[in-house]
């Protein structure tokens, strides 16, 4: 049945070049630069040579740490979905104070490397322990670990919760209002609604937290993907890097597709479109309740972990936050001509893969910007590397190339999300009555669709921006030595050198992604305001 | 003499089938209203004459010529002489009312671009909003500048989807005066869908009345008042 009407659509497609040529060119450029190499790294860890040695290695030591990580990324996605619920409600459906700058203020953490928050909350262990016991430093370390992921993850939790609390039309509740009390309506009305975005948020954040390792490996814990990492990196074993990673992959992708449909419903962020208007509670208590548990969460997500490393790096003066602003110093220009680069690849992957979906059924690529984005980033790097390091493809291997590859992989998945809400707003009339007109293929989609999802498009550009700028995960892996890249320069250095040092590079690299928030956020408010004003 | 003929269509939208081996005509500088109820398939039918769906099967002709041909299109929308009033007006919300009106002439490499679109606003009476953007109008103001838009490339079709439903009795009523003029103005066929059999009987030359995708009776007017078909006598009685 559904078969039926996407060969329709296909034979559509089909019959006009020009879009066919647009979808195949990316479908095949993608196959070809990232999905083959995936491929290949998997059939060379079970088909080639060590397969068998590699095999009894995964014994139950593994499977225990498996089970500890699963552990740990479960807390972390339970602890921070009922965050997002919370927090989602107080600043998307209560009339708390600044309520514009707390949603802005919040998204922060979102877009700072989690290893930075991790040097942070590991520098206040030492002010609040101060002869660490080995046992309490450990138990302190798990906390800390969930803690930080929790406020990385939080406000991913919030945009996904509360976009789809803000789609959800005033009547329903309203209606249930006049019935039964407002815990009534909270529980048995408004959490069922958002239902799909709970669950999307909790398997998302699931998956991040269990791919990530900078943050258990800074606090020298050792979970799956440090173990992973330790393989590839120390013991140069990448079949059982690989094989080992298989067992991860094969836990996201169930997960994953267990809530695929969830997943795919559930809007990230609805950018610029008016939608419904949504069922505000204005009352007095929740505004002030809601208000102090603002500044609570933002004095512990962000406030507490800068002024720990402002603390800490100026212990001993200037000198150890000079000589780090001069180590980051020539990463600064590089890491932005990168994200840049990512930002737009991704941008514009993701909006052929959103516009396919969208107007023509074509899931194809969307389908593989899910999967690569649901692999571990240690597994994409080393996918990468595999394949590319040879001769003929040297020019993708040793320059900033297969870095912008693994970016494709991570993120293009994320703008096609942001690109497609936007995208399902615009009727198709909009489309047909250019076409009817003459309008050429290309020609509507630059002068009609785009400008029309341009806040999307920009909001898209912005978070992967920042995203790029951030990794760590792939980037680490793949990147070619030499190449000054911020996050990869302080995660290298941060493992020996005095903690002032570590703590005023995490500082610098802090600040430096607030002002280029800043700045992104500025230009973007202008677009959005020019936006609104026209439409 | 028929300007426009189904033959034989037959459409489905995935699984559902829409419509079912429809024979259909059209007469030439008529007001012709299709008339069915909500998800008859009035705006499909329009749709495929526009060349903006692909029929399963069956054939569809324009003044004796075939363009669209079993699951092909031969003659592509923007080649048919048509406009297309859509039912939710589609006006670029990005452009001004100069703008939307200009962006299909642009596009077809027309010269005299300026005088053309000031003539036409001028002779809807649009011409101190040209700078507007659409949501700055009023939805009678809109419905008028979709119909500009379609009319400043000068089709001899006008496709009408229910484009007034949203109107007062009264506007609704100058805008279709109107457009009996423009009908004499530019010597058009107009296909008009509605559900409101009334205003049908009130304006059109002929009508066909749809229902779930089957024609019941099409003719002139008094033809279909004088229907004997259960579903026509029916859907005209309230
Ligand atoms: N793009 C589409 N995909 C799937 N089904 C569709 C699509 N467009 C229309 N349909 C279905 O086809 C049927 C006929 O739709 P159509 O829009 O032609 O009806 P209509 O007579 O114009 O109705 P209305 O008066 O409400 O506009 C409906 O049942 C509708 O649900
Ligand atoms: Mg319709």
């Amino acid at each position: 049945m559904k078969n039926n009407s996407k060969r329709h659509c296909l034979s559509t497609m089909i019959r006009q070049q020009n879009i066919r040529i647009i979808y195949l060119v990316t479908l095949i450029l993608l196959v070809l630069f990232i999905v083959l190499p995936i491929v290949n790294v998997l059939g060379l860890t079970f088909f080639g040579v060590g397969f068998s040695e590699n095999f009894k290695e995964l014994n139950n030591d593994l499977l225990s740490l498996l089970f500890k990580s699963s552990l740990l990324a479960l807390s972390v996605a339970f602890f921070s979905t009922i965050s997002g619920v919370i927090l989602g409600f107080i600043l998307y459906k209560t009339n708390v104070k600044y309520r514009n700058f707390f949603k802005l203020l919040i998204l922060i953490p979102l877009f700072i490397s989690p290893y930075i928050l991790a040097i942070a909350w590991k520098d206040l262990s030492f002010f609040v322990f101060n002869s660490i016991e080995y046992d309490i430093y450990k138990k302190y370390s798990y906390f800390a670990i969930i803690l930080v992921h929790s406020t990385i993850y939080i406000p991913l939790s919030i945009l996904i919760i509360g976009s789809s609390m803000t789609n959800i039309s005033k009547q329903l509740e309203e209606s249930a209002l006049l019935m039964t009390d407002f815990p009534n309506v909270f529980f048995k009305i408004l959490i069922p609604l958002i239902k799909p975005a709970i669950l999307s948020s909790f398997v998302l954040i699931f998956i991040f937290s269990i791919s990530e390792f900078s943050v258990p490996s800074y606090f020298g814990i050792r979970v799956y993907t440090t173990e992973i990492f330790t393989q590839f990196s120390a013991f140069y074993n990448h079949g059982l890097a690989v094989l080992q990673s298989v067992l991860l992959i094969v836990l996201c992708m169930i997960l994953l597709l267990s809530e695929k449909k969830h997943i795919s419903e559930s809007t990230f962020l609805s950018v610029g479109t008016k939608g419904k208007e949504a069922k505000i509670y204005d009352s007095n208590r929740l505004n002030i309740i809601g208000f102090w548990i603002m500044i609570t969460v933002v004095f512990i997500m962000i406030c507490l972990p800068v002024i720990v490393l402002i603390l800490h790096s100026f212990v001993d003066g200037l000198d150890e936050f000079v000589k780090a602003f001069n180590l980051l110093l020539p990463s600064f220009g590089n890491s932005i001509l990168l994200a840049l680069l990512g930002a737009v690849c991704t941008v514009v992957i993701g909006f052929v893969a959103a516009y396919y979906s969208v107007r023509y059924n074509q899931n194809t690529i969307d389908r593989i910007l899910l999967f690569t984005f649901a692999i571990p980033s240690i597994i994409l790097g080393i996918a990468l590397i595999k394949f590319y390091n040879k001769p003929y493809l040297n020019f993708i291997y040793s320059g900033l190339g297969i870095i912008i590859l693994g970016y494709i992989g991570k993120y293009s998945f994320i703008s096609a999300k942001i690109i497609r809400n936007s995208l399902k707003q615009i009727p198709k009339s909009m489309e047909d009555a250019a076409k009817i007109q003459g309008v050429g293929y290309i020609k509507r989609i630059l002068k009609i669709v785009i400008p029309l999802i341009f806040p999307a498009i920009y909001a898209a550009f912005i978070i992967n921006f920042l995203f790029c700028l951030g990794d760590l995960g792939t980037t680490i892996m793949v990147y070619p030595p030499g190449t000054e890249i911020m996050p990869i320069k302080v995660f290298t250095i941060m493992a020996n050198a005095p903690d002032s040092l570590t703590s005023s590079m995490a500082l610098i690299v802090f600040i430096f992604t607030i002002l280029l928030i800043s700045i992104l956020f500025y230009t973007f408010k202008k677009i959005l305001t020019e936006y609104n004003v026209n439409y | 003499m028929s300007i426009i003929k189904l033959n034989n269509i037959t459409h489905s939208y995935s699984n559902a089938m829409i419509l079912n081996n429809l024979f259909l005509e059209f007469e030439k500088n008529k007001v012709t209203y299709i008339l069915g109820e909500s998800g008859s398939g009035k705006t499909t039918i329009l749709r495929l004459i526009a060349g903006l769906e692909i029929p399963q099967k069956g054939s569809i002709f324009i003044n004796n010529r075939i363009v669209t041909k079993g699951e092909t299109i031969i003659v592509q929308p923007e080649k048919r002489e048509i406009g297309f009033i859509f039912q939710d007006l589609a006006l670029w919300p990005h452009f001004t009312v100069y703008e939307n009106i200009a962006f299909g002439l642009k596009q077809r490499g027309k010269k005299h671009i300026e005088e053309t679109v000031f003539e036409i606003l001028e002779f809807f009476g649009l011409t101190d909003y040209s700078k507007k953007f659409p949501h700055q109008m009023s939805g009678g103001q809109q419905q008028m500048i979709a119909i500009a838009r379609a009319l400043v490339l000068k089709p001899t079709i006008l496709l009408m989807d229910e484009p007034l439903a949203s109107l007062d009795v009264k506007s609704k009523r100058k805008i279709l005066k109107f457009i009996s003029l423009l009908m004499k103005k530019y010597n058009l066929t107009i296909i008009y869908v509605t559900h409101d059999h009334r205003e049908a009987l009130k304006y059109a030359d002929n009508i066909a009345v749809i229902n779930k995708g089957i024609l019941q009776e099409s003719g002139s007017v008094e033809q279909i008042k004088n229907s004997k078909n259960e579903f026509v006598k029916y859907f005209l009685e309230y």
